[in-house]
């Protein structure tokens, strides 16, 4: 459900908060190279796969061109060897092998490939029927599942065959009995989840009949884990034929891998050296669709489901040694300047940061607003040395507490993450481990700095300090509300006493008492601690009210900067007055809302002029061609030429 | 002059799940507990409160997705309980509903067109008339050139954009009610805006009364007639939208106007 169950980098990511030791960093970055090669491995593998099913079909089908005899003929004399008439030689009666291999792989694959089809056929038929109709049918149907995938299923292929006889229907037949369970329940689950998506629900809501939502909308979603089921299927069924027709089971009278090798072991091949091309042979080509499918099969699944996808991004290089410096107590909590963040995004390159310059005070929140796209959670990861690949710091410079940091790469950051520098991330209550007590969790935060002992002293006294009441010290996650988990990962954040807090979105996904109480929390912390707080947010209004500072932050710029106080009452670029402007006031009149029109530029192309231009109500002729300086007076500073004429050329 | 009869009527409706927590220990959960509720034709009635204040569940059990426990729901006079399946269907197709989010609420593997006509496909009208309409539907969200829109797939358009298709779909078949549920609480507030505006327009023109559900006070304020506060499955205060921000009768409420306004001294700690 947490992140920490899908993906360990990003939840490594999230727990240590502001890093665990820099010992401990590495981890992530194994944990991705590891993943990336798999994920490359997934695919060739599955490639590999293809080739070697494609090679066995191939063979299948162009068997009468490949070999001059028919399986049943009598070729030659019994037994001999292998030669240039008969690559395999021939067996006791003369047949030769190597025809008998290449037609037998068409009774094989027929009766596998068609096993599969009827079993997911119907495995997705029960599914549909189980997960979408639900009640007793489904409780009937479910039941058979299990009592299905309870037998052992050779044994049970080997009672059905005994008692339904030989052919290649009844073989086709019995091997789908016992397959199509495992589809069944596997993709009932999928049912299941679908069935409670929006827009399942709402073409239900309009009134659409049963059928109709099947076939529209949850068909088509389940197709690609049914074909991952198919695969495996038709693995299974390959071997399950060859066991059947090796016990005898199978139909005499057509030759398949598993007749060919019934004959073989009834004959006696193992008496003399014939097993080498009579058993051997086809042994391998079982092997060799059996690995085959199981390779697609694995890159099938991959490519049903985008979980398994790894993202192929290129892992940071680790430097060590960085030194840290005691820093100057006036000094501000975080300074940056000129910070540019691109991100390699397949062939494109997007510039989310393109030269940004803030400052956090000690003792105040700089509130850093933006909507979607904006840059404004890069730039926390940035200042937080948590930014990942595909993410790139090109340029910048960085100093926290008046000690130079320099570009603020991961590395760099290593030995100032968590100590001088924490992040409580985006959405990060529900990355907090769910398998210990979230006292547990701090207190391994704290060892970064302390002994044991008092790790678990400063610990208990901070989870007090946020609001968590002692007795509530060693509840699991899942026992503890929102609001109170996000207390904890604060608290987490804050263990190892860090100048400068980098909150991204900390009170977003709250009700809204707990969120006004998450952001009085900080502001209590602010004066208790002397803390700088870069407080990044897409809510305007609340942002504005809380924080002593704000910065607007349009397409990877900071577009105004200034008191709080003084923006929120006389913003002066036209982004932020439309912003203001967007949010409904609450006791105030109803004025009309102004909704921004067009969208954000693509940051993949240097934008020309000012970015807000295509979108702006006062652009003038000199907004296309002048990118805007941020400047201003009185700490007040504004990038528009509108607001700012001097700025015209 | 006799009153137009409500389009929705709730009368006393509550709704209880057993959850199971643990083995064997079953609590029962009143999600929605004794709720009454009309909404008039062209009205727009924002159900306000917190997550767990039941305003989901309401919602499902105004749309006939789920029965009530007790009390009753009634659409245009008619209690949906006593309906059959296809009676039930019928008049689903004279309400609509749009979701909090725009991504999962749209079929990935539609066109915006078929998306849009869907409700028209549901009730059965003929290809060339569908067309027609979903060129109207799709223009009113500003959807525009809706010929060229109606070709795209959901993941080519922005987030407010597809919360525009999600609101054409709902008004294609131009129904009596429709559902909102939290539909801009994932938007930026710049996209957010027009949104809302499309609500009152949709309203105005259409005459279509509107369940708008949300957590947050000053989008209800704004876009509502009249405003419900529900707290643990009840409603605590309800009213004509500016009263109840103005004066609020409730302690619950004056909480979370509070919260909202950020008058943090107000807030516990």
């Amino acid at each position: 459900m947490t992140l920490a169950d899908t993906d360990p980098a990003r939840a490594a990511d999230a727990t240590p908060l502001g890093g665990g030791p820099p010992a401990q960093t590495p981890v992530p970055d194994r944990a991705r190279r590891r993943g990336r090669r798999t994920g490359g491995v997934g695919r060739t593998l599955g490639v590999v796969g293809a080739v070697l099913v494609g090679a066995c079909l191939a063979a299948a089908l162009f068997a009468p061109v490949l070999s001059p005899y028919g399986p049943d003929e009598t070729a030659g004399l019994p037994f001999l060897r292998p030669s240039s008439a008969h690559p395999l030689g021939t067996n006791d009666v003369g047949q030769d092998l190597f025809a008998q291999l290449l037609h037998g792989a068409r009774l094989s694959l027929v009766i596998a490939l068609g096993a599969a089809l009827v079993a997911v056929v119907v495995g997705s038929a029960v599914a549909l029927v189980a997960g979408y109709y639900r009640g007793p049918v489904e409780t009937v149907l479910m039941r058979i599942v299990d009592l299905m995938l309870g037998f052992p299923f050779l044994v049970l292929v080997i009672v059905l065959a005994a008692f339904f006889g030989r052919g290649l229907g009844t073989t086709i037949f019995v091997i789908a009995t016992v397959l199509w369970a495992r589809p069944a329940r596997i993709l009932r689950s999928q049912v299941l989840k679908l069935r409670e998506h929006a827009h399942v629900v709402a073409a239900k809501a309009m009134g659409a009949s049963g059928l109709r939502v099947i076939g529209r909308h949850i068909v088509p979603r389940i197709a690609p884990l049914a074909a991952a089921q198919f695969v495996r299927a038709a693995n299974v069924a390959v071997m399950l034929e060859a066991s059947l027709a090796f016990l005898g089971l199978g139909d005499p009278d057509r030759v398949s891998w598993g007749t060919i090798l019934y004959f073989a072991n009834a004959r006696s091949a193992f008496l003399t050296d014939a097993w080498q091309w009579w058993v051997l042979p086809p042994g391998l080509a079982l092997t060799t669709v059996i690995l085959g499918l199981a390779f697609v099969g694995s890159a099938v699944e991959e490519w049903a489901d985008p979980r398994l996808r790894r993202s192929a991004a290129r892992p940071a290089r680790r430097r060590r040694g960085a030194v840290r410096v005691a820093g100057a107590d006036d000094a501000p909590a975080l300074s940056l300047a000129g910070l540019v963040v691109e991100y390699q995004l397949g062939r494109s390159v997007v510039r989310a940061v393109d030269g940004v310059d803030l400052e956090v005070e000690r003792g105040r929140i700089l509130g850093l607003v933006g909507e979607s796209g904006s840059g404004k959670t890069t730039i926390a990861l940035t200042a937080a040395g948590v930014l990942r690949p595909p993410g790139r710091v090109v340029a910048g410079d960085l100093s926290l507490g008046g000690r130079p940091v320099g570009r603020p790469s991961r590395p760099a950051l290593a030995p100032y993450r968590g100590r001088d520098v924490a992040l409580v991330p985006q959405a990060a209550m529900n990355a907090l481990n769910p398998a210990y007590p979230v006292l547990r969790q701090v207190v391994e935060a704290a060892r970064l700095t302390r002994d044991e002992a008092a790790a678990e002293v400063r610990s208990r006294q901070l989870l007090e300090r946020v609001g968590l009441d002692p007795s509530r010290h060693q509840a699991f996650p899942h026992e503890l509300s929102g609001g109170m988990r996000q207390r904890a990962v604060i608290a987490m954040a804050l263990v190892n006493d860090p100048d400068l807090l980098v909150a991204d979105e900390p009170a977003s996904g709250l009700d809204v008492v707990t969120r006004a109480q998450v952001l009085k929390l900080l502001t209590e912390l602010r004066d208790e601690l002397r803390l700088g707080i870069l407080l990044v947010s897409h809510d305007l209004p609340t942002v504005s009210r809380i924080a002593d500072d704000l910065a607007v932050m349009y397409a990877g710029r900071i577009v105004e900067r200034g008191p709080a106080a003084v923006v929120s009452a006389s913003p002066r670029h036209p982004y932020t007055r439309a912003l203001f402007g967007a949010f409904p006031s609450l006791k105030g009149e109803r004025r009309p809302l102004a909704a921004v029109p067009g969208e954000v530029p693509d940051l993949s192309r240097t934008p020309e002029g000012c970015r807000f231009r295509t979108r702006c109500a006062e652009a003038v002729d000199g907004c296309a061609t002048t990118d805007p300086a941020l400047a201003g007076d009185g700490g007040h500073a504004v990038a528009c030429i509108v607001q700012r004429p001097e700025e015209r050329p | 002059m006799t009153p137009a009869p409500p389009v929705l009527e709730l009368d006393a409706v509550s709704r209880r799940y057993r959850s199971r927590r643990g083995p064997r220990r079953q609590a029962e959960v009143v999600a929605v507990d004794g709720v009454s509720l009309t909404v008039q034709p062209a009205e727009i009635v924002a159900v306000v409160g917190e997550s767990g204040a039941g305003k989901t569940t309401l919602a499902r059990l105004i749309l006939g997705l789920e029965r009530p426990d007790t009390g009753a729901v009634r659409f245009d006079g008619r209690d949906l309980t006593s309906l059959r399946r296809s009676e039930l269907r019928a008049v689903r197709q004279r309400m609509h509903l749009v979701f909090q989010d725009p991504y999962q609420s749209l079929h990935p593997g539609m066109r915006v067109g078929e998306i849009v006509a869907e409700p028209l496909a549901v009730r059965g009208d003929a290809r060339a008339v569908r067309g027609a309409a979903v060129t109207r539907a799709l223009e009113e969200v500003a959807l525009q050139p809706a010929a060229s829109m109606g070709r795209r797939f959901p993941h080519q358009l922005s987030g407010g954009q597809r919360q525009r298709v999600a609101l054409a779909r709902a008004m294609v078949a131009r129904p009596e009610l429709v559902i909102a549920d939290e539909p801009t609480s994932m938007l930026d507030a710049s996209v957010c805006a027009g949104i809302l505006d499309l609500v009152l327009a949709m309203r105005d023109r259409h005459r279509t009364a509107f369940v708008y559900i949300t957590h947050d006070l000053a989008v209800a304020r704004w876009v509502s007639d009249r405003m419900v506060v529900m707290r643990n499955g009840q409603v605590v205060e309800t009213g004509a939208s500016d009263d109840v921000v103005h004066r609020p009768t409730a302690d619950y409420t004056r909480l979370l106007l509070a919260a909202s306004e950020g008058e943090l001294d107000q807030v516990p700690s």
